[in-house]
C-alpha cells in the first residue's frame, strides 16, 4: 500500500461512457491522458483540487474528440446548448450553468457562478448575460461544431435513423474529480448533452447530486452516461451515501451503477475518489475513456477490466 | 392503504398579515388534493391538483403571486416526480405559464427528457397547447410594491433582505390507496434574483424526490442551501436507514443548518402512511389530510386538527 503522503494529490478523469467507435477510441484515450496530466501538474505545483478539475475539464472541452465545449452534440435544431457544474468539497459550494450557448468553456462559467454570485445555477439566456457581465468572450456557434457532430446530427435526422445506435456513438460527457495535497476535494463535469435533444433540454450534468457531488468528508463523484437515468437515481449523491456507510470508492461506484441498471435500466460510468486518495473509474456501459494520475503514475483504460500504467512524465 | 396528502406554502418569516390567508390556502390545497385521492386516482394526480391550487392562489410565490427577478420579470421553476417509476419532469426559468407544475408533468409524460429550460420550455408548452398568460397577470400589486422598494437597497442590504424575506416555494407529497407516492414543487424563486437563476425546486433530489420504496419529500427554504445538501434525497436516505419520517426531516434540516447555515422546511410521506411537516425558519404554512382529519400549522410545533 502507498503511504498517505504518496496517495495525495490525485486526479481522475473521464471522457464519457458509452460505445466509442473504433476509429475514435485512440483519440478518446489520448485526450483523457493529456487532461489528467494537465490537472496533476496543477496539483503537484500546490494548486487546489478546484483549480485542477477546472483545468482538466477545460482541456477536455477544448478537445473536439469529446461531447463538451468544442465537439458538443447538436440539439434537434442543429444548435449547441451546454451544461456544466463544479463543486467544492470544503464548503459544499457549487456553481452550474444549463443550456448555455456560445461560450468556449462552460466549466469556467460554472465556476464564476459559484465564485461571483449568490446563486448556484444560471440557465440559458441568463447564463449568457452573466458571461457577458464577467467579460467572457462570446464565440461563434460554428467554432463549437465539428464535422463529426454535424454528421451525427444529420444521420439522426434521417427517417430511418436508429436514435439509440446514434446516441450510443457519442455520449462523451467529460468530468474530473481530485483531492489536493491539503485533502480538499472537488469535482467538475461538462457536456453538450444528447444528440438531437430538444431545445432547452437539461440533463443530469448541471444538477447537483446527479451530475456531480463533492464533500471533503466523504469524497467526490463525476458521472457520465444516460442523463435521465442518472437523474432518477441522483447517482453521484447515491454513491457518496454508500461511501458514508463504509463502502470503498470502488464498491460504492459499482453499487450505484448496478442500482441504476436494475431500477431504471440506465447505463453509465463514474470516476470517484475518497478523502485519502483512494479512487475508482467504473462503468456499466461497453466503454469509458478514463485516466488517473497518482504518485507520478498515470493509469488509464477504455474497456471493462483494462488498466494500463505508465510514468506520468512520459509523453503519451 | 389509507391515502395521505401533505402540502406546504413555503418556509420563511411569513408576516402576520399573510398568516390567515396562508393557512386557508394550504388547507384548501390539501383538501383539493385529498378529493383526488378519495376518488381512487393516483398520488401523481393529487400532488398536481394540490400544487395547481397553490399556484393559482396569489398569496404564494408560485404561478400567480410569483416574485420578480432583478429585471422585473417572472421566471418560474417546477418539478414533479412519480415514486413508482422514479420518472420526473421539471421546468426551469419558464415564463408566462400559470401552472408550471402541469408543464413539468407534460415534460415527464410527453418527452424523453426530464427537464426543459427557458425558451425551450416555452416552445414545448406551445406544442402541448398549454396557454400562455401575460406576465402582468402573474404579478400581484403587493409584489410590485415590494420589488420596487427593495430595488433601492444597496447590494449588501439587499442580500440580508433576501435572506430574511425569502417569499418561497409551494409543494405537495401524497400517498395513494395503491401505495404509490409522488411529490411536486413549484416556485417563483427569490425576489431580485439574477435573470436565469435556477433554485432547488426543479432539481431532482433537492427540491423534491419520490420513491415508492422509501417515501416522497418536497422542500422549501433557502434554495442554494437545499441544493448544497440535496435535501430531499438526504431526508429519504435517513428514512432508508430506518428513521421515522419526522426524525429524518429534522435530522436533515439540522444538518443543513450546521453545515451550510441554511434554513428551510420539508414535508414528507412514507409508504406506511407516516408523514411529517417540519421547518427551521420562523414559520411554514402546511396542511395534511390523512383520512379522518385535516391537520395544519404555521408556527413551530403547531398541529391543529379539524375533523372533516
Amino acid at each position: 500500500m502507498h503511504s498517505m503522503r504518496a496517495m495525495l494529490p490525485v486526479i481522475v478523469v473521464h471522457g464519457g461512457a458509452g460505445h466509442i467507435p473504433k476509429e475514435r477510441a485512440e483519440l478518446s484515450c489520448a485526450g483523457v491522458k493529456e487532461a489528467a496530466r494537465g490537472g496533476y501538474g496543477i496539483l503537484r505545483a500546490g494548486g487546489s483540487a478546484m483549480d485542477a478539475v477546472v483545468e482538466t475539464v477545460t482541456i477536455l472541452e477544448n478537445n473536439p474528440a469529446y461531447n463538451a465545449g468544442r465537439g458538443s452534440a447538436l440539439n434537434v435544431k442543429g444548435g449547441v446548448e451546454m451544461d456544466a457544474i463544479v463543486m467544492d468539497g470544503r464548503t459544499l459550494a457549487s456553481g452550474a450553468v444549463s443550456a448555455v450557448r456560445r461560450v468556449a468553456n462552460p466549466v469556467q462559467l460554472a465556476r464564476l457562478v459559484m465564485d461571483k454570485t449568490n446563486h448556484l445555477c444560471l440557465t440559458a439566456e441568463g447564463a449568457s448575460q452573466f458571461a457577458r457581465a464577467m467579460g467572457i468572450p462570446e464565440v461563434p456557434e460554428e467554432s463549437l461544431i465539428t464535422d463529426y457532430a454535424r454528421m451525427r446530427w444529420k444521420k439522426n435526422l434521417a427517417p430511418d435513423a436508429n436514435p439509440v445506435e446514434c446516441q450510443m456513438g457519442k455520449m462523451g460527457t467529460v468530468g474530473a474529480v481530485a483531492v489536493d495535497a491539503e485533502g480538499n476535494i472537488a469535482c467538475a463535469t461538462s457536456t453538450g448533452g444528447m444528440i438531437n435533444q430538444m431545445e432547452g433540454r437539461v440533463g443530469d450534468t448541471p444538477c447537483i447530486g446527479c451530475g456531480g457531488y463533492a464533500d471533503n468528508k466523504t469524497g467526490a463523484v463525476s458521472p457520465t452516461g444516460h442523463g435521465e437515468a442518472i437523474m432518477k437515481v441522483t447517482l453521484s449523491r447515491l454513491i457518496l451515501f454508500h461511501m458514508e456507510q463504509g463502502r470503498s470508492a470502488e464498491e460504492a461506484s459499482d453499487l450505484g451503477l448496478a442500482y441504476m441498471k436494475e431500477r431504471v435500466q440506465g447505463l453509465g460510468g463514474v470516476v470517484t475518489v475518497d478523502p485519502k486518495g483512494v479512487w475508482a473509474a467504473r462503468f456499466s456501459s461497453l466503454q469509458m475513456a478514463w485516466a488517473a494520475v497518482q504518485s507520478e503514475q498515470l493509469h488509464y483504460g477504455l474497456y471493462v477490466g483494462e488498466h494500463f500504467t505508465e510514468s506520468a512524465h512520459e509523453p503519451s | 392503504m389509507k391515502p395521505v396528502i401533505v402540502v406546504h406554502g413555503g418556509a420563511w418569516a411569513i408576516p402576520d398579515e399573510l398568516s390567515n390567508a396562508s393557512i386557508e390556502g394550504v388547507k384548501a390545497a390539501a383538501c383539493a388534493g385529498f378529493a383526488v385521492l378519495k376518488k381512487g386516482v393516483s398520488a401523481l394526480d393529487a400532488v398536481e391538483a394540490a400544487v395547481r391550487a397553490l399556484e393559482d392562489n396569489p398569496v404564494f410565490d408560485s404561478g400567480h403571486g410569483a416574485v420578480q427577478n432583478t429585471a422585473g420579470e417572472v421566471e418560474l421553476d417546477a418539478m414533479i416526480m412519480d415514486g413508482s417509476t422514479l420518472a420526473s419532469g421539471a421546468v426551469s426559468s419558464v415564463r408566462n405559464i400559470a401552472n408550471p407544475v402541469t408543464l413539468a408533468r407534460a415534460v415527464m409524460e410527453q418527452t424523453d427528457h426530464s427537464m426543459l429550460t427557458d425558451r425551450g420550455a416555452n416552445l414545448f408548452a406551445e406544442r402541448v397547447g398549454l396557454p400562455t398568460v401575460p406576465t402582468d397577470t402573474l404579478v400581484t400589486e403587493a409584489e410590485r410594491r415590494a420589488w420596487q422598494s427593495q430595488k433601492n437597497y444597496a447590494a449588501g442590504v439587499k442580500e440580508l433582505f433576501n435572506k430574511q424575506w425569502v417569499h418561497d416555494t409551494v409543494g405537495a407529497v401524497a400517498l395513494d390507496s395503491n401505495g404509490n407516492v409522488a411529490c411536486a414543487t413549484s416556485t417563483g424563486g427569490i425576489r431580485h434574483k439574477m435573470v436565469g437563476r435556477v433554485g432547488d425546486s426543479p432539481i431532482i433530489g433537492s427540491g423534491g424526490y419520490a420513491d415508492n420504496q422509501s417515501g416522497a419529500v418536497s422542500c422549501t427554504g433557502h434554495g442554494e442551501s437545499i441544493l448544497k445538501v440535496t435535501l430531499a434525497r438526504l431526508i429519504l436516505f435517513h428514512v432508508e436507514q430506518g428513521k421515522a419520517a419526522p426524525e429524518a426531516v429534522e435530522k436533515a434540516l439540522q444538518y443543513m443548518g450546521e453545515r451550510v447555515q441554511g434554513g428551510g422546511g420539508a414535508i414528507a410521506v412514507c409508504p406506511s402512511g407516516e408523514w411529517a411537516a417540519k421547518f427551521t425558519t420562523e414559520r411554514m404554512a402546511w396542511a395534511c389530510v390523512d383520512g379522518e382529519a385535516l391537520h395544519y400549522g404555521l408556527n413551530p410545533r403547531e398541529d391543529f386538527k379539524e375533523t372533516l
